[in-house]
């Protein structure tokens, strides 16, 4: 459907054009696809070719979208005149409308300041060429520049009509904006806070799934990592006290708390007080609930043995390869709320096809329609997936808990699965 | 067109993998990429294609669930390798977001696609198993892709996949769908608002490639069938409650089995749910295909069990009985279901 088409004729060939405009443009706060989607209104019904010109706030760029290629984004670095064409409607706020005489690219060079871009408006052999100010909340933040090919020139109506839609544009493009100053910040500041990818282990496999109560923002309190060498690593899971941002920046510092004190000694007792030292000193309130895994090979490599230690964290439970379930007994306080914690260490073996499983308290907290998701429906579920391996024992539970919740909202929810052998 | 060298390859794949031994099913695909097979044939034809057997295998009753789903995991070490390799290559396209509709929990489908993209040339950001719309709207805004792809491979899926291309419609983004819960034409694919279809890794690849830059807002779903499946997925849980105290899946009905993997009870749970989940999808759809093939899937899955066949039929009949406040899902049982029985009293 063509632009204009769709509304009766009676008040001017561009009837609907406007509202087309804001109703379409308020459907993404991408800048890239809100410009791209501008375009794709104007082109080619109102204008034969247009460009977007958008200084960027953050480089201080002028970046050109569109022209032949709507899809295309140009960037200018060289400084564009502030006394001619594109710089003064930048700067003044005001539209320009230029005839484009035969012989003479001037308009052409007033207003497009790069030279394919130039070519592509050249071969249209233009009569006008009109740059439009895109103002919105006080301020210019570009300029809307469009070309009608020979015998086809802009009437001071559709100049006023190109101002109406450029003033609707300018505030989806400013709020386009603004939201992707903001998610930059925030995805530079979250980058630290995602999950790790998962090493290699020699002799083991592991997998490992969170999914945040905010599932949209991917940020959790609930974390896992993953650090050694050789035939000697430190597993951890953990669920710090809050959700959403404020728990996620907590994630972070434990996570790090826990590396940096992993780095002296692995054992888990002796991580946990070190933890739980650092977290009481500096956070008031605030407190970790912590699992932490040391697997060593034993003499082959056919079993390791797992030291397992917990802060006030559920323990995790072993799916033996032959289809039984243990649960190992380990208790401890949560870190960060009493001085000079001791932990103790739990040691159990794990042979070939063994999957040892850790879980946060989201996993049998969930709520379904009249009850908890609960211990007992997790040791039901886990004798099927015995040898199953880790990266299905994680999906299944995900997947029975999701169901189990049947839409409701969750909390922060994290597995660690680990298999020894193959 | 399998290439002879992948035959062979695909062979030792399908071995690897009902030992569920990941070590040598990596090593397989390690194998063909260094030396220099297509990474897509290596995904369509040696890991996809042994992942359907999987699948089959389940259906015949040979495996339990957790053997399809340990097979499985196997299968995503496999395709991890390809991951691995794939990303190496140069970005020489634009962006695409490849990602499960809630309720769909089979990601490897979604994975396979996403890494053939990657393959060729797009940069993809792959979300995952069932994922939110809400989480799918926030990568859209802040990636700006120039296309979506969304997979649902169980029609309970198709509900939310129309909120996927609502969400990435409005925002001027194409979509392509795919998975088997489509169907084996483009019908239900383009009912639901997509831009286009594909039923595979090679179509995908062509497919995004001719997508256009920018797409309409997904118009409204028929209004009726819109509003009667939002209320049948309201009274789901009551449905599928009543139909497991009349529908008589149990010992009894059992003749003489071979081979009774997963527990009927266990099974009986999935049936209701996939039987008013087809419904759903025929009342979004406009097609009715979804009602017959649910009801001869479920023909092969007792039979493969030793359970009655007639149990299909009666299954029938209790639905359209309790679907009495849906005129229109009843109309659409009472029409189709027995379709599907036909086919399998051959």
């Amino acid at each position: 459907m063509q632009p204009g088409t769709d509304a009766p004729a009676t008040t001017g060939p561009w009837t609907g054009l406007t509202e087309r405009v804001t109703g379409e443009l308020a459907g993404s706060l991408n800048l890239r696809r809100t410009a791209l989607r501008l375009l794709d209104l104007l082109c080619p019904a109102f204008a034969d070719w247009a460009v977007l010109a958008l200084p960027e706030l953050r480089s201080g760029r002028l970046v050109l979208h569109g022209g032949a290629e709507l899809t295309a984004t140009t960037p200018v670095t060289v400084r564009v005149d502030p006394d001619t064409g594109l710089g003064r409607v930048l700067s003044s706020g005001r539209t320009e409308v230029l005839h484009v005489a035969e012989e003479d690219g001037t308009a052409l060079d007033a207003m497009i300041p790069h030279p394919r871009l130039r070519e592509e408006a050249a071969e249209l052999r233009p009569a006008d060429i009109v740059g439009v100010a895109l103002t919105a909340r006080g301020t210019t933040i570009g300029v809307l520049v469009l070309v009608r090919g020979s015998n086809r020139g802009f009437p001071a109506e559709d100049v006023e009509t190109a101002e109406r839609l450029a003033a609707r544009a300018a505030l989806a493009i400013d709020s386009a904006q603004l939201y992707e100053d903001r998610t930059h910040v925030a995805s530079v500041l979250q980058a630290g806070l995602r999950p790790p990818e998962l090493p290699e282990l020699p002799g083991a496999r592991i997998a490992a799934r969170i999914r945040s109560a905010a599932e949209h923002l991917d940020l959790s309190g609930d974390f896992y990592d993953v650090h050694g060498a050789g035939d000697d690593w430190l597993l951890v899971l953990g669920d710090v006290c809050g959700k959403g941002v404020e728990a996620a920046v907590l994630t972070g510092r434990t996570r790090q708390s826990i590396r940096t004190a992993a780095y002296f000694d692995r054992r888990p007792s002796q991580v946990l007080t070190a933890l739980n030292t650092v977290l009481y000193e500096a956070e008031s309130s605030r407190f970790v609930a912590v699992v932490c895994v040391r697997l060593r090979p034993i003499g082959d490599g056919s079993s390791a043995v797992a030291s397992v230690a917990v802060a006030g964290h559920p323990p995790p439970v072993i799916i033996r390869a032959g289809g039984s379930i243990e649960q190992i007994e380990a208790v401890g306080t949560v870190a960060g709320v009493l001085p000079d914690l001791a932990y103790r260490e739990v040691d159990v073996r794990l042979h070939l096809g063994d999957t040892m499983l850790l879980f946060t308290d989201g996993i049998y907290e969930a709520r379904g329609a009249d009850d908890f998701y609960g211990m007992g429906r997790l040791v039901e579920l886990l004798p099927a997936y015995a040898g199953a391996g880790p990266e299905p024992v994680c999906e299944a539970v995900e997947q029975d808990v999701h169901e189990y919740l049947g839409g409701r909202p969750h909390d922060d929810m994290a597995l660690f699965a680990v298999s020894w052998g193959r | 067109m399998t290439v002879p060298g992948l035959a062979e390859a695909a062979d030792r794949f399908d071995r690897a993998l009902a030992a569920v031994d990941t070590p040598a099913a990596t090593a397989v695909i390690g194998e063909l990429l260094d030396r220099g097979e297509d990474p897509v044939a290596v995904l369509v034809e040696v890991i996809a294609a042994a992942q359907r057997s999987v699948g089959l295998r389940w259906q015949r009753g040979e495996w339990p669930v957790a053997r399809e789903h340990a097979a499985t995991g196997v299968s995503a070490a496999a395709v991890e390798v390809v991951a691995r390799h794939v990303r190496r290559l140069p970005v020489t396209r634009g962006r695409v977001v490849v990602a499960c509709a809630e309720r769909e929990w089979h990601a490897l489908p979604a994975m396979l696609i996403g890494h053939a993209l990657r393959a060729n040339g797009w940069d993809v950001t792959l979300l995952g198993a069932s994922t939110t719309t809400a989480r799918l709207n926030r990568y859209l805004h802040d990636l700006g892709p120039d296309a979506a792809a969304v997979s649902c491979s169980v029609l309970g899926a198709l509900p939310a996949g129309r909120r996927f291309i609502e969400a990435a419609t409005a925002a001027g983004i194409p979509v392509l769908a795919g998975g088997s819960a489509f169907g084996p034409d483009p019908a239900r694919a383009l009912a639901l608002g997509a831009t286009a279809w594909a039923p595979g890794a090679y179509s995908a690849i062509d497919a995004v490639a001719k997508l256009p830059a920018v797409v309409p807002a997904a118009s409204p779903l028929p209004a009726a069938p819109a509003a009667e499946q939002a209320e049948l997925e309201q009274a789901h849980q009551r449905l599928v409650a009543g139909l497991r105290t009349t529908w008589t899946l149990a010992a009894d009905v059992l003749v003489d089995a071979p081979v009774v993997v997963d527990s009927l009870q266990a099974v009986a749970k999935d049936v209701l749910n996939q039987v008013l989940h087809a419904v759903s999808a025929a009342l979004l759809t406009g097609d009715p295909r979804p009602i017959p093939e649910t009801a001869a899937w479920l023909a092969d899955l007792l039979a493969a069990r030793g359970a009655e066949v007639r149990l299909v039929a009666e299954l029938g009949e209790l639905l359209a009985a309790g679907l009495g406040d849906f005129p229109l899902a009843r109309e659409l049982v009472v029409a189709h279901w027995a379709g599907g029985l036909v086919g399998t009293e051959r």
